[in-house]
């Protein structure tokens, strides 16, 4: 399982979240797996998607499902400390570990060393923390937490690579914005 | 708030929610306790403590697109670690934060450390897209509402500098780093 194949199984149990989505790849696979106007593509900013869900899943009732990958999250390791410290009952920040940093190339990266980012988020204090490295262990996982107050963060534990074909997203910035804060004013 | 004379930070904090600002992240300065203190206390706003500047301007996007007003209570210092959200996630999808800044480096500043990056900070956030405006005493605490209305028409961040000149007398005790 690759991080494509694992986004289209968390966005199999998706229904009306919403969702913040990692710079680069991630947000274009995403945009070819399920473009709707709950996603937030974050084209920028690496490292800021966990801390965007925050603060939408502070200021909103609606759950918020982040998509982040290993890389990025190593960039913003305070952001456990945060998300522990506001353990806001409505994020679910989905952790794709690839052990590499994707959009540039698949160098390696600290999760192929020693860093353990499960043991990471526990240690802040984020009480649900679940591993999930089986493909068909996603939906199950992911209609559980989305089922119970969180926050929750679910590791995926997925092969390096991706699919061919996968394209820049072709539309800008605040159109990006602007459809998804009208779905969040609902 | 008290009944006797507000302090320079009442009369920031007061004027910031007199516009609609009701979600907070901060960092501290020895300079920001007391409007550090007047956000914990205050009910009416939705307030987090960041580890650093950069992940607070996340936060505060997040809450722009629920549609919150949004500011950060930081050092000049934090600037620093911020420019690449101002540029590609603030000023890419137009959030209009509200950054209140204290101003090290500044005129009075004891810790030489602190003043390159206080002579630096106004030019860098100019560089960076950052409406800036430096409030030397209460007097001019109007330049906050003028920085305001624009972000907020604008959809632009904006900042605003506090150097020790504003602070003097109430808030500031020189032994506090
Ligand atoms: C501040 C900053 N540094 C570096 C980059 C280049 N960059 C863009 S995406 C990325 C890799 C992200 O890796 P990861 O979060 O693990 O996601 P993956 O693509 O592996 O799914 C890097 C290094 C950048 N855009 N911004």
């Amino acid at each position: 399982m690759r991080r494509f194949e694992a986004t289209k199984k968390v966005m199999e149990t998706i229904g009306d979240e919403l969702v913040v989505c990692n710079i680069g790849h991630p947000s274009q696979e995403l945009f070819q797996i399920r473009d709707r106007p709950e996603n937030f593509y974050m084209l920028g900013s690496m490292g800021l998607a966990s801390s965007i869900g925050l603060g939408l899943a502070m200021s909103q009732p609606r759950k918020v499902v982040v998509f982040d990958g290993d890389g990025s999250v190593t960039m913003n390791l305070g952001t456990f400390a945060t998300i522990g410290r506001v353990a806001p009952a409505n994020l679910v920040l989905v952790v794709i570990d690839n052990e590499a940093y994707g959009s540039t190339g698949f160098q390696t990266s600290f999760t192929a060393g020693k860093l353990d980012l499960a043991g990471v988020a526990r240690a802040a204090g984020i009480e649900s923390v679940t591993v999930v490295d089986a493909e068909d262990e996603i939906v199950p996982t992911m209609r559980r937490v989305l089922g119970e107050h969180g926050p929750h963060v679910v590791l995926v534990k997925c092969a390096a690579g991706m699919p061919d074909g996968v394209g820049v997203i072709p539309i800008d910035g605040l159109a990006i914005r602007d459809r998804f804060m009208a779905t969040v004013r609902g | 708030m008290s009944t006797t004379t507000p302090t320079p930070s009442e009369l920031l904090y007061r004027k910031v929610r007199a516009h609609g600002i009701d979600f907070f992240v901060s960092v501290p300065c020895s300079l920001l306790g007391g409007v550090i203190n007047l956000l914990e206390a205050d009910r009416d706003v939705v307030y987090t403590p960041v580890t650093r500047e950069e992940e607070g301007m996340g936060i505060l996007t997040g809450a722009y697109l629920a549609g919150r007003r949004p500011a950060i209570v930081m050092q000049n210092s934090g600037y620093g670690t911020i420019v690449n959200a101002i540029c590609s996630l603030v000023g890419y999808y137009r959030i209009p934060t509200v950054m209140l800044v204290s101003h090290r480096g500044s005129e009075g500043e004891k810790i030489e450390a602190q003043v390159p990056m206080g002579e630096a900070v106004q030019a860098v956030m100019e560089a960076s897209g950052v409406r800036c405006a430096t409030v030397p005493h209460p007097d001019q605490l109007g330049r906050v509402d003028e920085g305001i209305e624009w972000a907020l028409a604008e959809e632009r961040p904006v900042a605003f500098l506090f150097p020790f000149s504003y602070w003097k007398v109430a808030d500031y005790t020189p032994e506090h780093r």
